[in-house]
């Protein structure tokens, strides 16, 4: 019971504290990929603690110290004919466990499938649209907007405007198409699904919401950081600048421009990367966040497992 | 032959450039110029193209006239409206430098590359 309320507990302060504690300086700016992971798993901890807290609740340690055949018979028995735990209050916790769970998988498919067809879709138009540029490596798109995006997938495409093409010196375009390639060869898109998940899963939430634009916008730094491991970082800046100050969409994107100046900065002036300590202290958070609540849902079980078998030897 | 997508952007290009309707036959006489393809296989992806709604068609005679719905500008602007208004689904296309800096901004950070030369500080 202690453990399913530390992880109820955990679950709700990661939800709404967790964003402001990862969001605090800048180092998110200095080691991208690394706060990537970190924001993931702080939602796959938030969530992972909400099941567990549930099943905690619902299975009683001494069950799970028989050892873990007679874990799942439990279950069984449980599910079949409500033997072992018939209280109306397991089952509410049994079935809010499963609610959870079905919950992120059934968004998570929902967001995968719909970005397939929508790319797929995407892509018959741009056979039909661009042509391939075999020397650039990418389509060229007739169009008079300066933009330059890619299409991920199995066979993933960097896409550019002509009128990016006209706006930027041929180096320039080699340094964005090289962005453009680090997100697919880093499958993003997979990076931004899963942020998305947890966002259309479990709305308004202050840890998914902002995970999902924290990610959206750290994938970008990483492309940049990426690109300019092959090119040099004024000629990214460069690009980004022009292709930021070109005539304004007639559909509104929302969001003012800072984003793009944080890009800029950033590659006129690098931050040293993180020191030695300071990334492997995020690495610890990482796996503390990920393995956390298992070891805590483990605890009564192993602990009870401990008493059951080794009668001499009991901790807690 | 080339995949069914080539094909497919070859005809529309063809039927975008004359400006008129053009049967299936008209098309294929003008594809033959530059590759050996059958009668059944344009009209197949003339036939697909419609269903897709990229070309409208009416019977003249015993044949079918087809004509392109939009211009290519036309279904560039949309594809590109469709990809940059990403309705908060990021996975589908990933698209960047769409946000705009105003004019102050942009000429700072001109100036701020300005004092880098090309080529330099990799």
């Amino acid at each position: 019971m202690i453990a399913a309320a530390v992880l109820a507990l955990y679950a709700v302060a990661a939800a709404i504290a967790a964003p402001r504690l990862l969001s605090r300086g800048a180092w998110a700016e200095r080691a991208p990929r690394l706060a990537i992971s970190l924001w993931l798993a702080a939602c796959v901890s938030a969530v992972a603690s909400a099941v567990f807290a549930a099943l905690a609740a619902a299975i009683p340690a001494s069950v799970v110290g028989h050892g873990l055949a007679a874990f799942f018979e439990a279950c069984a028995a449980l599910l079949s004919h409500g033997e072992v735990l018939a209280s109306p209050a397991a089952y509410a916790a049994l079935s809010g466990a499963a609610a959870i769970a079905a919950r992120i998988a059934y968004c998570g498919a929902a967001v995968l499938v719909r970005a397939r067809r929508e790319r797929r879709r995407h892509a018959g138009m741009l056979t039909i649209l661009g042509r391939h540029d075999g020397e650039l490596g990418a389509v060229v798109l007739e169009h008079d907007e300066a933009a330059a995006y890619c299409l991920p997938g199995r066979k993933g495409r960097a896409v550019i405007t002509t009128a990016a093409l006209r706006a930027l010196a041929p180096e320039q375009v080699a340094a964005v198409l090289a962005h453009e390639r680090a997100h697919l060869r880093g499958r993003h898109h997979l990076v931004l699904a899963a942020a998305e998940a947890f966002c259309l899963a479990f709305p308004r939430l202050p840890l998914f919401t902002r995970a999902g634009a924290e990610v959206a916008r750290l994938v970008e730094l990483l492309a940049d950081d990426v690109a300019a491991r092959h090119h040099p970082r004024v000629h990214i800046a460069a690009a980004l600048v022009r292709l930021a100050t070109g005539r304004a969409p007639v559909f509104t994107l929302g969001a003012g421009g800072e984003t793009a100046l944080t890009r800029v900065r950033r590659m006129l002036h690098p931050a040293a990367p993180l020191r030695r300590g300071e990334r492997l202290a995020g690495l610890a958070a990482v796996a503390l966040l990920l393995a956390g609540p298992v070891a805590v849902a483990a605890v009564p079980g192993v602990s009870s497992l401990l008493a059951h078998h080794c009668h001499t030897l009991s901790i807690f | 032959m080339r995949g069914l997508g080539d094909l497919e952007s070859a005809i529309m290009d063809r039927l975008w450039s004359y400006r008129r309707p053009a049967s299936v036959r008209d098309v294929l006489e003008d594809l033959r110029r530059d590759r050996e393809i059958a009668y059944t296989t344009v009209m197949t992806v003339m036939d697909k193209l419609h269903t897709k709604g990229l070309l409208r068609r009416r019977q003249v005679g015993r044949a079918y006239v087809y004509e392109t719905v939009a211009s290519k500008e036309a279904y560039t602007a949309e594809l590109m409206r469709a990809a940059l208004s990403s309705g908060g689904n990021q996975a589908a296309t990933l698209v960047h430098f769409l946000e705009r800096l105003t004019p102050e901004e942009s000429q700072a950070l001109e100036a701020a590359l300005r004092v880098y030369p090309p080529g330099g500080h990799a």
